[in-house]
Formats: C-alpha cells, structure tokens, sequence
C-alpha cells in the first residue's frame, strides 16, 4: 500500500458483523487510522457523542438504531464529517434513502479492499480540501440564497436549512466552474474522487436535491441548468 | 401518500365493491318491478296480447344469476389478489433477510482473504483470520441448508421418525442437547415441572424446535441470558412453556411473527441477524405434531414466553397421532427392506 497522509485519522467504524469488523480494523489500522469500533446504533451515537472523529463508515442493518437513523442524527449534529455506507443492499430505494439520511457516499458488501480504502482516503482528502477552499471566502450568494461553506449553512428566500457535506462540495465545484460545463463524470472524480464507473445516477440524485433547494421552480431551474447528455453547469445569475 | 394506500387496501376495495354489488341487486329488483307494473298497464291498453298472462320471471331470475356471478368473480378475484399480494411481501422479506444473511460472510470472506493476499500477516493474526473465514462458511452453509429445508418442511418431510415416549424423560433430553450444542451453563437453562405421560415426536424435529427457541431467547436477550423451561400436562396436552427475559414481543406482531421470512425491526431490538424462518419451522413441526404454539408476553423488555402443546398419546388425536406412528413404521419397513 503507498504511503498515507491522513495517518491518525479517527474513524468511527459501526459494524455489527464480528467477522467483518475484526478484518476492517486491522486493515485500517494497517493504514494508519484509529479504529473506535461500535457493534449497534445505540454505540455509534454514544461514541459519536464522546469523541471526534474524521470519518464513519456505517453499515445499514444494525441493531437498536439502523444506518440510516444513525446517519441521520449524526448529521443532525453534525453536517461536515464524512459518511461512508456500507452495505448489504443493493436496491435503488435503499441507495437513495442512504444518501438522503446524510451519507456521502455508499460501498456495497461485498467490497474490494483497495476500493475501500481509496473511498476513505478520497473522501478525508476531499474533507482536507473543503476546509482549504471555504476558508478564504465562506460566503457566496446568488438569486435570494445564501450559502455559509464553513458550516453548510443556507438561505434560500426566508427558509433557512443545512447543506450536507457532500451536497456542499457539489454546489462548491459547480461554482467554481461556473458558466463551464461540468459533466457527471468531473463531479464523480472531483467530489467523489471515484472512476466514472459507479452509477451516475448517484450525481443526478444531488442535483435533483440541490435544486429542490435553490430554485425558485426546481422543474425549470435557472441557476443549475442541464446540458443534454452531457452534465450541468452553473450560472449565479437568472438568464 | 400513506393515506392514499390505506384508501385502496384490498379488504376497503372489497367492501365497496360489495356495496355496489348489493345496490345493483337492488336497483335491478326496483327497475325490473316497476318496469313490469309500468309495461303491464300500457301494454294491456295497446296491445292485450302482447301481455303475457303470468309475471315473467326468467328475466328477472336471469338478471339475479348474472349478478351472483359476477359476485362470485369478485371474491375470487380478490381471494387471488391478497394471495398475490401475501407472496409479493414474502418475496421481499425474503429479499431483504437473505441478502444481508448471505452478503455479510461472503463480503468479510472475501476481506480476509484480500487482506491475507495484500498484507504480510503475522502467524497468530492469520490463525484468527482463518477461524474467522471457517465460521462464515459455515455461517453461510447453514443459511442454504434452511432455505432449502423449508421445502423438505412445507412437504412436510422434516418429521418422520414418531415414536411414544415419555414427555418427561425425552423433552429433558433433547432440552439438554440444546443446552450443550448454544454452550449455556446450567443456570441459563432452568427445566422445572414434570410431564410423565405419554407422547408421540420426532426427536430431531423437536430439537429444532428447541434449537430455535433458545436461539431467539440468546439473539433478544440482554446478557446473562436467563431461560426457564417448565413441563406440565393438562388433560388432554403436554405443555412445555419457554420463558426468556428478553425485549418481548409486541402484542401486535405475536401472531405474525410465526410466518415465514417475517422480521421486527426497531430502536428496541437488539439483533438483525436471521432469516425470519426460525419461528416459522418452529409452527410448522409443532402442527405436524398435532400440536400448537402461541406466544405471550408482559411487555417490553419483561421477556416473551412461548407454549407449545402437544397431545398426550391417545388422549388427544388419537387417529391424527396412529396415522404418524403408522407412516414411521412403513417407512422403517421400507428402509428394513430395502437393506435386507
């Protein structure tokens, strides 16, 4: 394995399949990350509660509370750290109730290892990333919204709401290329940090929910426009 | 939107329709009756003979025998419709256990033996790895072989080895089986009363049963488990009760919970592991034995007690329990003879 620069990293990982989560805490642990490990949904929360951590990897089906209530309160609480799912289900419904609790992204079981491990590399790089983009200027209006990229907080006409992290680096990557066209395929390799060769459908999926947030008429919007076949792209001005 | 499905539930579908069906009738007795009155007076004015003498009832009868029909279409239409409707839900359920029962060994199978081919595994480490991989296939071997039994079971193959024995004697030991194969130490697996009378079983379906039972008292138990076993007779069935101090069962769900692929999910429940079959077996052996089972509760958290009776040998069934002994028996003359 190449050399990790996120050594150190906290990764809360919530697995209550014994097997699974003794070979997952090895190999994180052989990377170089610290392994809190909670067997229910119930622990998940009481160590999210207790301690910071970088990243969760979070399976669906646990006792007490399930992945996506996990998710969920988490992201209640707190709307930046990374969520990876890992899951037994593979049925669109699910991938999308997934994303809709709050994760970021999803592994489905069963997974190649280097995946995994690339997925949570990618997504504590793109958290690194985030911090240094937003930091310079957290603010940035268009139309009657209003998004704060430091804590994902956003104003569109009087309702007041909260980004997740991944729908932040979305709109964040949109626009900064904005009046570009931006294909599916720069979103998965620039937000996901994925080959283009999962679904992109899970793009879409983030585009539907941004507009649903920013457009005055999210059937026709204004500010995230579709390029026919080929992707999207951002304009902060109605035209 | 919810509001919308329980709108179009299949029994408020069925009552509508009946409803509709019924003033039908109704209308057609009102315009087939007054029609007549009304045809009778013109018609004797106009034409006289056009009349007929007698009130015509083949219309009327024809009218009613064409509605009765599509009454009869109705129902079973809607007898099929639920039937459709009930597999659709078990396919799902079915979907939904097995894929995560069947994923999760298979994705940390394929981990360990990943890890084992990237990493320079240290002996010890390795040892575990394999034991690890050892339970999953085993883990897996057991989902197949119960979603393949459940066939042998609905065929009703899974019992067929009944002899008479004492309640007493053979209960207490396949319970101590039981209690060996989960590694339960005594005070896990208290057995009280006594049931010293006659009963016709089949030793390994019982054990199933039993098997299944503690099993759900571990899964749903918070730790020490603490299972209490007692054994009676009344006058006609053996009762065997099971008492655990698990999260209980909802009053809602006690019936449901014995069919096939069903599962609780909830903030409550400590386990998800399972294929929703346990139980079910649990129903299906007991009703071969003549027997039933049902499940109380105190409430949440307050455990779950299972009864199981069994009809004490020609007390109760008698000719249900003779027709078991008389199937071993040729059974057991087919495989003497099949030796010889």
């Amino acid at each position: 394995m190449s050399k990790n620069e996120f050594k150190g990293s906290k990764i809360l990982l919530v697995e209550d399949e014994d097997s699974l989560a003794v070979g997952l805490d090895y190999n994180l642990t052989e990377e170089g990350y610290k392994i809190s490990w909670a067997k229910d949904g119930k622990q998940a929360l009481d160590y999210f509660e207790k301690q910071e951590f970088d990243l969760i990897l979070l399976d669906i089906m646990l006792p007490y509370y399930d992945g996506f209530q996990v998710s969920q309160k988490i992201r209640e609480k707190s709307p930046q750290i990374p969520i990876l799912m890992l899951t037994a289900r593979t049925a669109p419904t699910d991938r999308v109730h997934g994303l809709e609790s709050g994760a970021d992204d999803y592994i489905t079981k069963p997974f190649h290892l280097k995946e995994l491990l690339l997925r949570i590399k990618g997504m504590l790089k793109r958290k690194e990333w985030y911090k240094k983009v937003t930091s310079a200027s957290p603010v940035f209006k268009f139309g009657e919204n209003e998004i704060n990229f430091s804590n994902f907080q956003c104003r569109a006409g009087g309702h007041e709401f909260q980004l997740t992290q991944r729908e932040a680096m979305v709109i964040k990557y949109l626009i900064d290329n904005e009046g570009k066209i931006v294909s599916r395929n720069d979103l998965l390799e620039n937000v996901w940090n994925l080959s283009s060769d999962i679904e992109t459908r899970t793009v879409d999926n983030f585009i539907v929910r941004l507009r649903k947030y920013f457009e005055p008429n999210p059937a026709q919007p204004v500010y995230i426009k579709s390029v026919r076949s080929v992707g999207y792209v951002f304009n902060s001005e109605e035209n | 939107m919810k509001k919308w499905h329980t709108f179009f539930h299949p029994v408020l579908v069925f009552v509508v329709a009946q409803i509709a069906w019924v003033s039908l009738v109704g209308l057609w007795i009102y315009w087939y009756v007054s029609n007549y009155i009304i045809f009778n007076k013109v018609g004797d004015k106009l034409s006289p003979q056009l009349v007929p003498k007698s009130a015509n009832f083949f219309a009327l009868v024809s009218g009613l025998v064409l509605l009765v029909a599509i009454l009869v279409g109705l129902y079973l239409t809607f007898i099929y419709l639920n039937k459709q409707l009930e597999i659709t839900k078990l396919y799902d359920n079915f979907i939904a256990n097995v894929t995560h029962e069947l994923k999760s060994p298979l994705a940390s199978i394929q981990l360990y033996l990943e890890t084992l081919t990237l990493h320079d595994v240290p002996p010890a480490k390795r040892n575990e790895f394999i034991h690890m991989m050892t339970m999953d296939a085993n883990r897996l071997e057991k989902l197949i072989d119960s979603i393949l039994d459940v066939t042998v079971l609905e065929k009703k193959k899974i019992a067929h080895n009944f002899h008479i024995y004492t309640a007493d004697v053979v209960i207490k030991s396949i319970l101590e089986e039981t209690r060996e194969n989960f590694r339960l130490p005594e005070s896990a697996l208290v057995i009280s009363g006594s049931a010293p009378c006659p009963c016709v079983l089949d030793q390994n379906a019982i054990k199933i049963v039993f098997d299944n039972l503690v099993d759900n008292a571990i899964k749903y138990s918070f730790d020490p488990v603490q299972i209490a076993v007692n054994l009676s007779c009344s006058t006609k069935d053996i009762i065997v009760t099971f008492s655990d101090q698990g999260i209980g069962i909802p009053v809602k769900a006690r019936k449901k919970v014995f069919r096939k692929f069903h599962r609780i999910y909830g903030k409550n429940i400590p386990s998800v592991k399972g294929t929703g079959l346990g139980l079910y077996w649990v129903r299906e052996i007991i009703k071969y034995h003549g027997g039933k089972v049902t499940v109380s509760g105190k409430g949440q958290s307050k455990g779950s007690t299972f009864r199981i009776e069994i009809p004490i040998y020609q007390t109760s069934k008698r000719r249900y329990i003779n027709q078991l002994l008389k199937l071993t028996r040729k059974r057991e003359q087919q495989q003497d003879s099949e030796n010889v």
